[in-house]
């Protein structure tokens, strides 16, 4: 899949990633692929605390620096949105 | 007393470290450093950038062996380390990532295991110099504070027997906190090794890292950590191993989240009170103390309205960053913080600082570094004003990314036609204040 379209369950982890960092972006331009930290949209260590609070208080997934899968399950929205369907709770 | 041992007393087979593999010994951590220290190079300092806080350790201990200095950078940011690389010739850099840093030598760890069996305890003079933590300066220019041995031993030892480690059995440690940052040097290595615990090298992150590594820790481990991690743990409904106690610091704990953490995790948590150039000065437990009290040792002097630290490590007083009160004779209460000066989840730095940086981006004719006001509890992020014709906030970003650490990184970044300047070429207060109120209006966001 590589459309740039968001599905509505990306926009829906757009919004949670843009209320839960407060950021000044509108979340249907986040771009699907695009990195979430570094360069991208520039978050850091603490926005991925600040980000897994809001994936485990919305969703009940607890994610794990200890998981393999963890690095490319912050790599783009897409893949973000991605695992937590997949893991979701709730 | 001329010299202090290397780590405290252990015996060879205590588990004095728990790696992301399993545990050390003290033998192993002995023999791991004896082995590096032959090999390091005949340089008088070095980058300590090593991930694992085991790792970190062995190479700071093998440095102190051969009488080399370690650096503790600030933050990565390329250009931060460029600048401490050219301030301190002829350093070199103890990696585990094999990132290249700006032509510094590089050693790259974890070494060989150490083939020595050896069981004497290094003994290090209180004089030496071990170490630099780095902090902005106002200069553009990292500033160094120099580190003696003394006052690494001393605060760890001040602050074990402040917060009762031993009387509460606590065998390990387990810290969310970086071991280069002055407060994770201090209660995350040198207090557990100093005291004899298992250290946890390493250096979680999330409320399920956090369960984890307590998991692989001795049962009632203390854990290092801020208000940020704790209150990610209430809030995400983790459910920890039993806690020995909770030592934070960084960013002022509230007295509400220190009073839930206290209740759902049934340990004591306290607070400790320090910054860079001085080390862990004073502390207090959350719920019950709203003053802070010196550690055993340290002493406020007063002149006029500033306020310093003075210690027998410290060569001369050195000024509180904060506004203070004293209330008692080893007591004090923090008003606020000094103008100009910001914490950002622990990182201080000078918002003037931070704005020199700015200005020094290609491209910017004007700018200013601001810190909007936060709510109690959240972290507030800085928020920076800009004029760069031609340029868009994603290349004024990317620019800074190369200078300042992350936590600084402003956000929002606005791009303006000019700044409200007066004909004096001051930014009054009240015009930047009416400036974010109608951005705030336009954009509906809350800063």
């Amino acid at each position: 899949m590589t459309s740039q379209q968001l599905s509505p369950f990306e926009l829906e982890i757009a919004k949670l990633i843009v209320e839960a960092l407060k950021l000044k972006a509108d979340p249907s331009s986040i771009e699907p692929e695009a990195v979430l930290f570094g360069d991208g949209l520039g978050l850091d260590s603490i926005d991925a605390l600040e980000l897994s609070l809001a994936i485990a208080q919305t969703y009940g997934y607890q994610l794990k620096s200890s998981d393999p899968e963890i690095k490319a399950t912050f790599s783009s929205l897409r893949a973000l949105a991605r695992a937590i369907e997949l893991h979701r709770t709730k | 007393m001329l010299d202090a041992p290397l780590i405290g007393s252990y015996r060879p087979d205590d588990v004095l470290a728990w790696e992301s593999d399993g545990p050390r010994s003290a033998r192993e951590f002995l023999s791991a450093v004896i082995t590096l220290a032959d090999g390091l190079p005949d340089r008088p300092s070095v980058l300590n950038l090593l991930t694992s806080r085991y790792e970190f350790l062995v190479g700071f201990a093998a440095a102190m062996l051969r009488r080399q200095v370690t650096l503790l950078p600030q933050s990565r940011a390329p250009e931060t380390l460029r600048r401490i690389a050219v301030d301190q010739e002829s350093c070199y850099c103890l990696t585990d990532r094999g990132e290249p840093v700006h032509d510094i030598p590089a050693v790259v760890l974890p070494a060989r295991r150490g083939s020595v069996r050896p069981w004497n305890i290094p003994r290090i003079p209180l004089h030496q110099h071990v170490a630099i933590a780095f902090t902005s300066g106002s200069t553009g220019q990292p500033t160094p504070n120099l580190k003696t041995w003394d006052a690494l031993v001393s605060v760890a030892r001040a602050t074990a027997k402040r917060l009762g480690v031993n009387a509460a059995g606590v065998k390990g440690v387990v810290a969310t906190v970086p071991h280069q940052h002055m407060f994770g040097l201090e209660a995350s290595v040198m207090l557990p090794v100093q005291q004899g615990l298992t250290m946890h090298a390493g250096r979680p992150l999330f409320p399920e890292d956090i369960r984890a590594a307590l998991t692989e820790s001795p049962e009632r481990s203390l854990l290092v950590t801020t208000p940020l991690h704790l209150r990610a743990c209430l809030l995400a409904g983790v459910r920890l191993p039993p806690i020995g106690m909770i030592l934070s610091a960084t960013s002022t704990l509230t007295s509400a989240l220190a009073r839930e953490a206290e209740q759902r995790f049934h340990a004591p948590v306290h607070e400790i009170f320090g910054f860079a150039e001085a080390g862990s000065v004073a502390s207090r437990r959350t719920v019950t103390d709203g003053d802070w009290r010196m550690l055993d040792g340290v002493a406020l002097a007063r002149n006029g309205s500033h306020a310093s630290i003075q210690a027998p490590y410290l060569p001369c007083p050195v000024p509180i960053p904060d506004r203070i009160a004293v209330t008692g004779r080893a007591t004090f209460r923090v008003l606020g913080r000094a103008e100009d000066q910001v914490n950002i989840a622990g990182h201080r730095a000078s918002l003037g600082d931070l704005t020199r940086q700015l200005l020094e981006v290609e491209g910017v004719h004007d700018g200013v570094f601001i810190l909007p006001d936060g709510k109690e509890g959240s972290l507030s992020r800085l928020m920076a004003l800009v004029v760069a014709p031609g340029k868009t906030q994603e290349d004024i970003q990317h620019a800074l990314r190369r200078r300042l650490n992350p936590v600084f990184l402003p956000r929002p970044l606005l791009l303006l036609p000019r700044l409200p300047r007066n004909e004096t070429g001051k930014l009054p207060r009240e015009a930047l204040r009416q400036l974010m109120e109608r951005w705030k209006d336009e954009s509906s966001h809350d800063v």
